[in-house]
């Protein structure tokens, strides 16, 4: 394991200087509710000013509609969108990590019908992994395909689906060989796509989040037919494909900055006041912090692009990150020590509710942190993960 | 991508032999107990690697700021009981910067004290907790737009010990002859200050690390309830957190490193301190408690690196001083200039 210090090219840092002009007359500071992070409003019609600059699918194929971009390309212009709250929602998913799955392990005829548009910013992603017996414990999936002419039947459970309502897509880790008694549960898994609103069989419904928003879904299947053409590389092969998949969530930017429009926006309101002893050590360390963890990330991306497997770095990245995100948003509450409403007049307050209401979720979306660090320890240990 | 400067690996390379050799436990130790390690200092000071960085020309080993913490990683890695960064990087930089003769043996530096330069370079005044003091030949330090240099043996030395049990010693002087230049531009307390703590983190950077390895062998060895410790994820998660403390700290240190070799570096040196600062508390507290009471034993050396970096963790500005830098840089940088200062550091 080793971070190397890395520093942006010329043509990086003018890729970064375009992103931020391009933000700064869009969504100029006060003109729109910033999201957090990740965590942002799904915006059809940004996704397509952004997929018109070349910044969806950046990482694939020009063939299929992508940018042949490197993963720093990648990792500039998704910090600048995530720190602004920019509203990446609809196309986040599919940029993030459905596109890559498609295109390295889909076939030609797959990667036609869904990397060209997914690069256009007109098709948004679900995922389908969790279900009502399996979270961490990913392997034990029961969503079980029967084999059919040309095709799987499907039946079974996802829930915790974020925005299957919004999206268009999904791809779902079903079971499509019965596991045998005392057999290997991470054999016999397939992922399969499905389209989330013309699937006979497929129902779609809210799981409200703690603050009655409507972000998770449960998808339900009731022999739902999926032709043989829907389904990602090898029958079978699922596990590891799903772990390849995992591995793209991991590590980036979407893992640290979530809280940073909410800091930003807290310097704004006091801007012009004289900052006492507190506030400055606030501002200093999590600067400090976001500098460091920024330079892990970062190399994390060289890495990638050195054609590595970061997994153990990514991993170690992702749990460190979302960890102070939540420690951020600790110290945000001490330091205001005041009522929080979401109704608050000032969009500090309002954003800081936001994180004190969804905060918990994000040391567990995308692997809980004790699945990291049992993912880490074993890299660390030099034992298979 | 960009091309950052890189340290000839023959560096690296003979410094770790000669460490690895040198500094065994026993060594350390017996480092300890005697207040210095003259046959440690001796080996090292054969391969010109106390003058790295200082110009050739003015007696010192030629090479970059880069080399020379390069060294010092090494050295807080091997826990090298030696003055490494005050004879070279620190009191050397001084007196080469100045003009003034840089000596043979040991350069210390004071970086707390009251000194006053006198008329006819006479130095008066007590200096605090001075790195190997009793060992040194000159202690260096700059005051009033002066550099200056003092023979040691003229000072009354009271021997003190660093929490690490290395010495840091207390020296008073009174109207001692010293060699006395004008400082240049730029040469100050405050420059010094930055520079020690860009010293003490690429030492902290190399003992996480080395603590962190440690950490990971022992719970592997360690048995209980029939097998090793790390195989229990309460213990697993000691590891994580300390490797990502030693991840942090070096690519923390890193950064500044290469940040002061290209230019300013202030940004990246005061993030630098104060994340190293706050990684060494972590990363100490996750180690002694993977190690049990083993770590609390001197017959193990879990304690030489755990025990220098809670030194150098207050050693040229603590967690407090480093984060209302910091916060100042932010507050100054504003709003719209926040995310540009994580990025851009010094430079933006």
């Amino acid at each position: 394991m080793r971070f190397t210090p890395t520093e942006l090219t010329a043509d990086e840092l003018a890729l970064q200087a375009e992103v931020r002009a391009f933000l700064a007359e869009e969504l100029p500071p006060g003109s729109h509710e910033p999201g957090l992070g990740m965590s942002a409003r799904h915006d059809k019609a940004f996704s397509k000013k952004m997929a018109e600059r070349g910044w969806v699918g950046m990482a694939l194929p020009t063939e299929w509609g992508g940018h042949a971009r490197t993963a720093v390309d990648r990792f500039i212009v998704v910090e600048e969108m995530l720190r602004w709250g920019a509203p990446v929602g609809y196309h986040w998913v599919a940029d993030r990590q459905t596109g890559a799955v498609i295109n390295k392990f889909g076939n030609d005829e797959q990667r036609a019908r869904f990397l060209p548009q997914i690069c256009a910013g007109e098709l948004g992603f679900s995922i389908g992994m969790s279900e009502p017996d399996s979270g961490s414990d990913l392997a034990s999936v029961s969503t079980r395909a029967d084999r059919d002419d040309g095709g799987w039947i499907v039946n079974g459970t996802k829930i915790w689906t974020s925005n299957a309502h919004t999206n268009d897509w999904f791809i779902c880790l079903l079971r499509t060989t019965p596991l045998e008694e005392g057999g290997n549960k991470r054999e016999g898994l397939s992922q399969v796509l499905i389209d989330i609103h013309n699937t006979p069989g497929l129902e779609l419904g809210p799981i409200p989040f703690l603050n009655g928003e409507h972000h998770f879904n449960e998808v339900s299947f009731t022999d739902v037919f999926v032709p043989d053409e829907n389904v990602v590389g090898q029958a079978g092969m699922g596990w590891n494909q799903n772990t390849t998949e995992m591995a793209y969530e991991r590590g980036g930017p979407d893992r640290w900055l979530s809280p940073f429009s909410t800091v930003e926006q807290l310097l704004r309101e006091t801007s012009g006041t004289e900052l006492g002893d507190r506030a400055l050590e606030l501002f200093g360390e999590l600067t400090a912090r976001w500098w460091g963890i920024r330079n892990l990330s970062l190399s994390v991306a060289r890495l990638i692009d050195a054609g590595e497997a970061p997994s153990v770095e990514s991993s170690l990245v992702k749990e460190m990150g979302t960890r102070y995100e939540v420690e951020l948003i600790e110290k945000l509450v001490e330091f205001v020590d005041d009522e929080l409403t979401l109704d608050s007049e000032s969009l500090f307050r309002r954003l800081l509710s936001q994180c004190v209401l969804t905060g918990p979720g994000n040391t567990i979306r995308g692997g809980t942190i004790e699945i990291l660090r049992s993912v880490a320890s074993k890299g660390l240990q030099g034992l298979p993960a | 991508m960009s091309e950052l400067e890189t340290v000839d690996p023959l560096i690296t390379e003979t410094a770790n032999r000669l460490f690895g050799e040198l500094c065994t436990h026993e060594a350390i130790q017996a480092a300890e107990d005697q207040g210095d390690a003259p046959e440690i200092w001796a080996a090292f000071a054969e391969t010109g690697f106390p003058w790295i960085s200082l110009p050739e020309a003015a007696g010192g080993s030629g090479g970059t700021l880069l080399d020379a913490l390069e060294v010092l990683r090494l050295v807080g890695y091997h826990a090298a009981p030696i003055p490494a960064a005050e004879t070279g990087m620190l009191g050397g930089w001084l007196l080469t910067s100045g003009g003034l003769e840089l000596p043979e043996g040991i350069v210390t530096v004071a970086s707390d004290h009251s000194l006053t330069i006198g008329d006819a370079g006479k130095v008066s005044g007590t200096a605090s907790m001075v790195p190997w003091g009793r060992s040194a030949e000159r202690l260096a330090f700059v005051a009033d737009g002066k550099v200056a240099s003092v023979p040691v043996a003229a000072a009354t030395v009271v021997e003190q010990r660093a929490l690490s049990g290395e010495p840091r010693d207390t020296l008073t002087f009174d109207a001692t002859a010293a060699d006395v230049a004008d400082a240049p531009s730029g040469i100050d307390d405050e420059s010094l200050r930055f520079r020690g703590a860009l010293s003490r983190v690429a030492m902290m950077g190399g003992a996480i690390e080395k603590m962190s390895q440690l950490t990971v062998s022992y719970t592997n060895e360690r048995q209980q309830f029939g097998r090793p410790i790390a195989r229990f994820q309460a213990v697993q998660a000691h590891l994580v957190w300390a490797a990502q403390d030693a991840a942090l700290g070096r690519m923390a240190a890193e950064s500044a490193g290469h940040a002061a070799y290209r230019g300013d570096g202030r940004f990246e040196i005061a993030a630098a301190k104060l994340n190293c600062n706050q990684a060494a508390t972590r990363a100490t507290k996750a180690c002694h408690q993977a190690h049990g009471a083993m770590g609390m034993t001197q017959e193990y050396p879990l304690h030489h690196y755990s025990r220098r970096l809670w030194t150098w963790r207050t050693e040229y500005g603590g967690t407090s001083e480093w984060s209302r830098w910091v916060g100042a840089a932010a507050a100054e940088a504003g709003a719209d200039g926040l995310y540009p200062l994580i990025t851009g550091g010094s430079a933006a």
